[in-house]
């Protein structure tokens, strides 16, 4: 009798003890993969891929007298509308006439945009994969641009000048 | 006489205006602004190739508009965090602007090649928070083109950027080193 009570428990403390390691495989099972991914994507927003404005969707196509206008007529309205929090403001596609072609001291093409009779224009600054694009364009030609808006026109009282819509990571556009 | 002497103060007001002389003023929009943080951590760096800046060469003002959302940094991550309203907000603030004048302009001869030493004194304003800047900086005279350099600390608390916790708080130093150079060109 005694040596039956004693084989039943020893037999239910296998099942307890067998139950309770497969718990603790489970939990740390489980405690193991979310540490992986945490650490993947800790690992993924440390390292992560810069935006890529060439193959995100365009937000606005504009001419470069339009989006002047729209920011000499009211800039915070038109702040509002093209940045955005974190600086990954809009994509547009701007269309105007070429006046300068020149280099900044990233050797990076900057091509300004603007439209006859206007106040400013749209800076365009192209990046060391898209510069060779800009080799062909001639001033006086009208053409279509894409990239990342920057900052805004507006007339400034102390530089006592228009300053130009500021576009970054750009391509041209073929029509 | 009467008459000529009109026709004199005229053509002397007219004259007036046509010699002041607008070449004067400077522009660059070929410049360059970074600024470096150290921590033992980690070091960053970030670059502005947009800033634009005006120089008079008579009245020794200097201004400089730099569009904050320029600033390119090595790390996606970093640059978020730079724009976000946490920090630089540059949603709200899109431009930081410093306004200054050349004290000692008598020094700085802009008809002859060399390297000059300035001193430039003004407001900078960063997320609309205006702070006195007292610096120095090298103008080089070569022909028609006019190079500014300039390098300073600036203390990011004063512009009320601060970090109470978390990885910025360890990982960015309190005071960064900024470094400007603009290249100017006549109007």
């Amino acid at each position: 009798m005694l040596v039956r009570i004693n084989l039943m428990t020893v037999c239910s403390f296998t099942i307890i003890k067998y139950n309770m390691k497969k718990t603790i495989k489970i939990i740390s099972l489980t405690l193991g993969v979310g540490l992986v991914i945490a650490i993947a994507v800790a690992y993924y927003m440390f390292n992560m891929p810069k935006r890529d404005v060439q193959s995100a969707k365009t937000d606005f196509s504009v001419s470069s007298t339009d989006i002047v206008n729209e920011y000499l007529a009211d800039a915070a309205l038109a702040n509002a509308k093209y940045l955005q929090e974190e600086g990954d403001s809009k994509i547009l596609a701007i269309t105007g006439t070429v006046v300068s072609i020149s280099e900044d001291l990233n050797n990076q093409k900057v091509i300004l945009l603007k439209n006859s009779g206007d106040k400013a224009g749209v800076s365009c600054t192209f990046t060391a994969e898209t510069n060779q694009n800009t080799e062909h364009l001639q001033i006086g030609q009208t053409v279509k641009v894409k990239g990342v808006i920057r900052s805004g026109a507006g007339f400034d009282e102390d530089l006592d000048l228009y300053e130009d819509v500021i576009l970054e990571k750009c391509d041209l556009v073929s029509k | 006489m009467k008459k000529v002497s009109v026709i004199a103060v005229v053509f002397a007001i007219v004259s007036l205006y046509a010699f002041k002389p607008l070449a004067d003023k400077l522009v660059s929009k070929d410049g360059h602004i970074s600024f470096f943080s150290h921590t033992a951590l980690e070091d960053i760096t970030a670059n502005n190739y947009k800033v634009v800046s005006t120089l008079d060469k008579t009245t020794g003002d200097v201004v400089f508009s730099v569009p904050m959302q320029s600033f390119e940094f090595e790390k996606a991550l970093m640059q978020k965090h730079f724009n976000s309203n946490k920090f630089l907000d540059t949603k709200k603030h899109p431009k930081a602007k410093f306004t200054g004048k050349i004290g000692n302009l008598g020094d700085i001869d802009f008809s002859k090649d060399g390297t000059y030493t300035a001193t430039v004194t003004g407001n900078l304003d960063i997320k609309g928070e205006t702070k006195v800047l007292n610096e120095k900086a090298t103008i080089s005279v070569e022909g028609e083109k006019v190079t500014l350099d300039s390098k300073m600390t600036i203390v990011l608390a004063d512009y009320g950027i601060t970090f109470s916790g978390g990885k910025p708080s360890t990982n960015i130093a309190k005071e960064v080193e900024v470094t400007v150079k603009s290249i100017y060109a006549k109007q």
